[in-house]
């Protein structure tokens, strides 16, 4: 007993030196390390003096406990307090110092710089992406002869898309590009299959200028020919693109349409939000028969696909942009957006 | 093609939702537009595809349904009967055709004594269904049967033809004939005409006379059902800007059966809701069926091009139900087949594949058949763009897209090796009146966008734009189309010229760049005495300089500005893209600034390549600082102040050769540039 009877006083005194540490460290603690060294030391879950403290508390017998405990709870709340003030007189002595020399909340002085342009941002990740999967970039003049812009792609005289109000005719025989097709029977005029390529670039039809047309749009167009090409393999591309290009999985789904230069032509949807839309993404098909005998491929070895899609539209998409002639209107407000 | 729902269950049983149906037949081709309820029908609207003409009309559409859900589908038969005792066709009127190479068939009956009103309810519903106008009921079965079969029909008033006839022949220069929309045309020689003995009574295939229509009066009635020339109605329509739901047919290719169906059923309607007298027979003149080849389909073929098998029972029960003919049984999965006469778009044997692929559905092709891996790399255009527009963005500048035809007074070539001195490329197009020029330079383009951000609150914007221009050849055919880079920006021209230099460093090139004086053939974009040419290794690379007083006017800018437009190919041909690692030098250079006085006629270039020249075998670079007139210097005298700066590789350099080596740029410089050193 008479050992319980020593020891209670003298853990309570324990108690009043640590009130009394803890206070004067906590006042005269100078900045925030100083201060977090000091809340460590007394208030430290782990190792701090309290936490010995507490220990003590489970050592005692019953009565000494009670009276033990309650002077531990009003010590640990008063250093809590003393930790507290300290922090308040620590950080509004720093904002008053700092405010007497130099505020530091003015802005930067940030470098100007300009951007590419949104239609720029879409065809390079476009071409990008068509890259990884192995698709070169191919070009071709923007002015083409009738061969390359209408016979070649399946596109007979006297048939109704080589009218003079639905084209720009240069000459009777030359025309600003309708389609980046063109750019295909180039390719494929000069090399063998496998070919494997997307053709970007500008495409005019004199349609009215208004929120959804313009005389002057871009397309980029994809082309892969070789042996045992199918609609399965134009399927899965242009999933795969999708996926990359919007960065989750989306299904495709084909609509039959109808182009001269490819069959089966189909419409290109895909759907990947919840919502279960369809959005429509652009044209696609095989390769017509007689496209490869234009250019000297023999349908019979050798298939193909051919889509294309509409940069304009997907880059619309993508930023929420509901009229495309900001395009080419080039407000600074408008660049400086994307 | 708006269709009508309950048109549509004249010819089949349609159980399932309108919804089910236009999502099918969007999947086969026949794409949803719209469905609307107008008064207790339905008005489908369906975009057919220009190679599916045999959609444009209600029967080509239940035949289509029949073929997607399976169902059988009951054609009208029509077998008018003529009149007990009438007369014969041929005594009550007559039609000539000269053209029969546009005109391929023409047939006519004739009803007499018909009594002209108006259409019973059901018919005059289903044109309004359709947004059809209802007129009386014989124009309204002529309509009624075109929408039915897609062949267009003509009624006449045959007691106002004169001479009872009909001649098919083409127009005569300035001839007139007042359509039924009211309106008077001009005949030419390239049109076809339907006259009689007298004059045109109406434009083959695109619209019938005013004076010889349909009225309250009409007793007598000739309907006329022909097949003309594609070709010859769409010029004619064209021509005439007159469009109608008869000639939008014409253009396509018709069902040649359906020529003498469509007018025995027109008769069959007339004599139901008309009254009157069938006469005897029929005037028809042509109407050869054209013969149709077999197309040989290979099994073999669906898999190779669909990457599906489907069945051989399946395929040909397909092209069956799609109303083609097999002839004889397949044998090794090869079978022959004849298409029907509504469809002359199949003609190929990958046309039966695309029709056997429509109607099994895509939606049995996989998506998850990637093709094989293959390697593409950047072209070293792609590269040198991507570079050009980082740097110019990092600059501060903003990449613009203008348009390639630009109004003719912003036309202006580049004169020398930017431009042969030919005229820009022109286009005539209605639909663009002023912009009318394929644009030879970019700058004036890119001006344009400064105005328009400066008339919207933004009048110092730095834009640049890489884009082809177009240089007419007379050479040959297409002209070249050269890939330009320009960029325009607030300032002067030390500003524009800078973006060159910064181009050439990026690529590295600034070894190679120099200035080249255009005095001789400046650009009048620019201003006459600011503007200058540059060159890469020697190479006409680009123009640069300070916009001129009056382009500004012009253009309405208020603030000065410089230009530069660049030859991009010339970059990309000679940009470095794999720089070589040079070893960082151990010795410490020295360095020297000096200035010279010089005539204000001495140029630059000639100070440094005279320094170069002189400054011994340890100049490393020279760098020009700042130039000056006025102070003490004479009037036409400048001072020029550049840094030197020398190393020697292997060892450290000391003060006085550097100070040597100035001494002799200085001494050489006198010599030969007149220079002296400045106090």
């Amino acid at each position: 007993m008479s050992s319980a009877d020593s020891s209670a006083p003298s853990a309570l005194d324990d108690l009043e030196r640590l009130l009394i540490d803890g206070k004067a460290a906590f006042e005269s603690a100078a900045d925030a390390d100083a201060l977090e060294k000091a809340r460590v030391t007394f208030l430290g879950l782990k190792q701090g003096r309290i936490k010995t403290a507490q220990e003590v508390l489970k050592t005692l017998p019953g009565p000494d406990r009670k009276a033990y405990g309650q002077r531990f709870n009003a010590v640990k709340t008063a250093l809590e307090e003393a930790c507290e003030l300290a922090r308040l007189r620590i950080e509004s002595g720093q904002a008053s110092q700092a405010v007497a020399s130099i505020d530091l909340t003015v802005p930067g002085a940030a470098p100007r710089f300009g951007r590419r342009h949104p239609l720029t941002q879409t065809a390079e990740e476009l071409i990008d992406i068509f890259g990884r999967m192995g698709f070169s970039l191919a070009r071709g003049p923007e002015i083409e002869d009738t061969f390359h812009n209408f016979v070649a792609l399946n596109i007979p005289e006297h048939h109704p898309a080589r009218e003079p109000l639905d084209n720009f005719y240069v000459t009777p025989g030359t025309l600003l590009r309708s389609q980046t097709s063109t750019v295909q029977i180039r390719v494929m005029k000069k090399c063998q299959p496998p070919v494997r390529v997307v053709a970007l670039g500008r495409v005019y039809r004199p349609d009215a200028v208004d929120a959804t047309h313009s005389f002057m749009f871009h397309q980029i167009e994809g082309l892969y020919v070789d042996r045992n090409v199918t609609m399965a393999n134009l399927k899965s591309t242009l999933r795969q693109f999708a996926k990359s290009y919007l960065g989750q999985d989306v299904t495709v789904r084909f609509r039959p349409s109808f182009f001269p230069f490819t069959e089966p032509s189909v419409e290109v949807d895909m759907q990947w939000d919840a919502s279960g839309r369809w959005v429509e993404m652009g044209g696609a098909g095989m390769v017509d028969p007689n496209v490869l005998k234009a250019v000297g491929f023999d349908p019979e070895i050798y298939s193909g696909f051919a889509f294309g899609l509409g940069i304009e539209r997907l880059c619309m998409r993508r930023h929420g942009i509901d009229d495309i002639r900001p395009f080419y209107q080039n407000d600074y407000r408008f660049l400086n957006q994307f | 093609m708006i269709v009508s729902w309950n048109w549509l269950l004249e010819y089949l049983r349609l159980e399932m939702p309108v919804d089910a149906l236009t999502e099918k037949l969007a999947l086969s081709g026949l794409n949803h537009e719209s469905t609307e309820d107008v008064g207790g029908d339905l008005a489908i609207d369906l975009e057919v595809t220009s190679n599916r003409p045999d959609c444009l009309n209600h029967l080509g559409i239940a035949r289509e349904i029949g073929v997607l859900f399976e169902l059988p589908v009951r054609y009208p038969d029509p077998r008018p009967a003529a009149g007990k005792n009438a007369k014969s066709v041929t005594s009550l009127a007559s039609v000539e055709n000269l053209e029969p190479d546009l005109c391929s068939h023409f047939t006519a009956r004739v009803i007499t004594g018909a009594t002209v009103k108006e259409s019973p309810w059901w018919l005059r519903k289903r044109l309004e269904t359709l947004g059809v106008r209802p007129i009386s009921n014989v124009v309204d079965i002529t309509n009624y049967v075109l929408f039915e079969c897609g062949q267009p029909l003509h009624a006449y008033d045959l007691g106002k033809l004169a001479g009872r006839k009909l001649v098919v022949r083409r127009g005569i220069e300035n001839e007139k004939l007042q359509a039924i929309n009211g309106k008077t045309y001009s005949m030419t020689p390239n049109m076809l005409v339907i006259a009689d003995a007298d004059k045109p009574v109406g434009l083959a295939g695109v619209m019938g006379g005013l004076e010889t229509e349909i009225s309250a009066s009409t007793r007598d009635i000739l309907i006329e059902s022909a097949r003309f020339d594609p070709i010859s109605v769409r010029t004619t329509s064209r021509a005439l800007g007159l469009f109608s739901p008869s000639s939008h047919r014409f253009e396509r290719p018709m069902d040649p059966e359906k020529t003498d169906w469509a007018s025995r059923r027109c008769a069959e309607l007339i004599l139901e809701l008309a009254g009157g007298t069938l006469a005897e027979g029929v005037i028809e003149l042509g109407g050869n069926l054209p013969k149709r080849a077999p197309i040989t389909l290979r099994l073999s073929q669906i898999s190779r091009i669909l990457g599906i098998e489907i069945p051989e029972s399946e395929v040909r029960e397909i092209l069956h139900r799609l109303g083609l003919k097999s002839h004889g049984s397949p044998v090794e999965g090869q079978s022959t087949w004849t298409s029907p006469s509504w469809r002359s778009d199949l003609e190929r044997e990958i046309d039966l594949i695309e029709e056997v692929a429509r109607v099994h559905g895509y939606h049995h092709i996989p998506e998850d058949r990637p093709v094989p891996m293959s390697v593409a790399s950047r072209t070293p255009r792609e590269r040198v763009e991507s570079g050009v527009r980082d740097t110019l963005t990092g600059a501060g500048l903003f990449e613009a897209v203008t348009f390639s035809l630009i109004a003719e007074n912003l036309s202006k070539p580049i004169p020398g090796d930017l431009a042969p001195s030919v005229a820009p490329i022109r286009i005539e197009h209605s639909s663009r009146k002023k912009e009318t020029t394929l644009r030879p330079s970019l700058v004036p383009s890119l001006l344009e966008a400064r105005a328009y951000n400066q008339a919207h609150g933004s009048p110092d914007v730095n834009l640049f734009e890489i884009a082809h221009v177009y240089l007419p050849r007379p050479d040959r055919e297409l002209p070249d189309e050269p890939v330009r880079l320009a960029a325009v920006v607030g300032g002067d021209w030390r500003q524009a010229k800078g973006l060159a230099e910064a181009l050439a460093s990026r690529f590295h090139l600034s070894g190679k760049l120099t200035t080249r004086t255009n005095a001789n053939q400046p650009w009048q974009v620019l201003a006459g005495e600011a503007q200058a040419v540059l060159e890469l290794s020697g190479k006409p690379w680009g123009i640069f300089g300070n916009v001129a007083t009056d382009t500004l006017k012009d253009i309405d800018l208020r603030l000065p500005c410089a230009a530069l437009e660049l030859d991009l190919s010339l970059l990309i041909e000679l940009a470095v893209l794999e720089p070589q690692y040079r070893r960082i030098p151990d010795q410490p250079a020295v360095t020297r600034d000096l200035s010279l006085v010089v005539s204000d006629r001495i140029l630059w270039s000639q100070i440094a390549e005279a320094a170069s020249h002189s400054a011994g075998p340890w100049l490393e670079s020279i760098e020009f600082l700042d130039d000056f007139k006025g102070g003490n210097l004479a009037s036409d005298e400048r001072s020029v102040h550049f840094g030197m700066s020398f190393r020697n590789p292997t060892r450290t350099l000391s003060g006085e050769e550097a100070d040597q080596a100035v001494a002799e740029v200085v001494r050489s410089a006198s010599q030969n540039l007149g220079a002296r050193l400045r106090q």
